[in-house]
């Protein structure tokens, strides 16, 4: 039947050209002036950069994620790392990738917008083709995220990009205190990213977390210098990780990459898959 | 050669470099509420992730010479702060302040007075 057989050809076009957003010509000079490397300003490894670290972050936690959070210090005090993962090489993953350890810069493409990020290697995707969020695709460390490019001032050029971000996979911390996220690997992350309106150099990321370890969202913003004299240094964090992670305790290898205790009086793993006579 | 082990108190600021004093990694192993100096020649110095790595061999004021090996910052840090893989060399005499593990094992982390963590400026207002 005629309607049948155009409804099938438009199902079939849609599916191999995708969404509409997709099709829309890329104008390159629509979009802000992203380019660039990006630094982050302020004290390092904080979520909220304008408070003091661990504690002094002021986290709005359940009484449960509290109590999680207060083992964690208790364990970074006996020298451990707590709930914190990163130390083994882990990706920070959303939103603690965004304290910007170290630099990163902006890829804008007509359908996604990439976030490169120098600290782990680490890279966001951002979706910006119209898209609704993936219902069967794994969690990651850095989530699935949609974005969407806005012009708030009608000049008929996007100044803003919100994103939102969801999928995460655990283990996640805001930062290497061990402000915990809730083990259900349910936050989202609210971000939008805008330039300074008198200096062009400076960029915002206004980050609300969505978490359930929290009693409220919590929103932090987080400010960013435009580097233009720019260097870009390789970070794998495989290439000489001194932190060994066996079983639930953390050790670190001397210069020989013999095993050393990390903590005081720590005990050495356990070793009965190993046959010690032959020592 | 003079390469001592001064296990004595050292009463400065170390600046971002409190337990959570963070890049990769928590320092929580090191015990920066009591820094120490030691003194001795650098036998490595590892420009790589994610921590810098410098190795000094240190005399013990028991004559006993060990390797210490040292967590510095990573390259992405340092390089930025004008320091090289060349900075510290083999045989290079090494002299610095230097929060020692908490285990008493031979290591520590080491931020070398140059690197400021938190050297990119305040915080601005959004506007």
């Amino acid at each position: 039947m005629p309607f049948r057989s155009m409804m099938g050809w438009t199902t079939a076009v849609a599916l191999i050209t995708g969404p509409v957003a997709a099709q829309q010509l890329f104008d390159e000079s629509k979009y802000p002036a992203f380019e660039g490397q990006w630094i982050r300003t302020g004290p390092i490894e904080r979520y909220d950069p304008t408070k003091p670290p661990s504690r002094g972050q002021q986290a709005p936690l359940t009484p449960e994620y509290q109590a999680i959070f207060e083992a964690n210090l208790a364990d970074v005090a006996k020298g451990g790392f707590g709930d914190d993962p990163v130390y083994s090489c882990i990706p920070e993953g959303m939103p603690r990738a965004m304290n910007l350890i170290l630099p990163m810069e902006f890829v804008i493409k007509r359908n996604t917008t990439y976030i490169h990020m120098e600290y782990l290697s680490m890279l966001r995707r951002i979706y910006t083709d119209g898209r609704d969020f993936s219902q069967d695709e794994a969690p990651s460390w850095m989530g699935y995220s949609i974005g969407k490019w806005i012009d708030e001032t009608g000049s008929g050029h996007f100044d803003v990009l919100e994103v939102e971000t969801r999928n995460l996979k655990n283990p996640r911390t805001y930062d290497a205190s061990g402000v915990p996220m809730h083990k259900d690997g349910q936050t989202t992350v609210k971000e939008r990213f805008y330039l300074d309106k008198s200096n062009p150099d400076i960029l915002y990321d206004q980050v609300t977390t969505y978490d359930h370890a929290l009693t409220r969202p919590w929103t932090v913003m987080k400010t960013m210098r435009r580097e233009h004299n720019a260097i870009w240094v390789e970070s794998v964090c495989n290439e000489n990780n001194l932190q060994v992670n066996i079983g639930n305790e953390h050790y670190m290898l001397n210069e020989a990459g013999e095993l050393m205790p990390a903590k005081k009086d720590q005990p050495p793993p356990d070793l009965k898959h190993f046959n010690q006579s032959k020592k | 050669m003079n390469l001592r082990l001064i296990a004595v108190p050292v009463v400065i600021v170390l600046t971002a470099t409190t337990s959570t004093a963070l890049a990769h990694h928590s320092f929580a192993m090191f015990d920066t509420e009591h820094p120490i100096e030691i003194s001795g020649t650098v036998k490595e110095f590892r420009f790589v992730n994610p921590h810098s790595v410098l190795v000094v061999v240190v005399r013990g004021e028991d004559g006993v010479v060990k390797d210490w090996i040292l967590e510095c910052p990573a390259p992405g840090i340092m390089a930025r702060q004008g320091m090289t893989a060349n900075s510290l060399k083999p045989g290079d005499p090494f002299k610095g302040t230097i929060s020692p593990l908490h285990s008493g094992e031979a290591g520590g982390s080491y931020f070398p007075p140059q690197i400021n963590l938190s050297n990119t400026g305040p915080v601005a207002a959004p506007k």
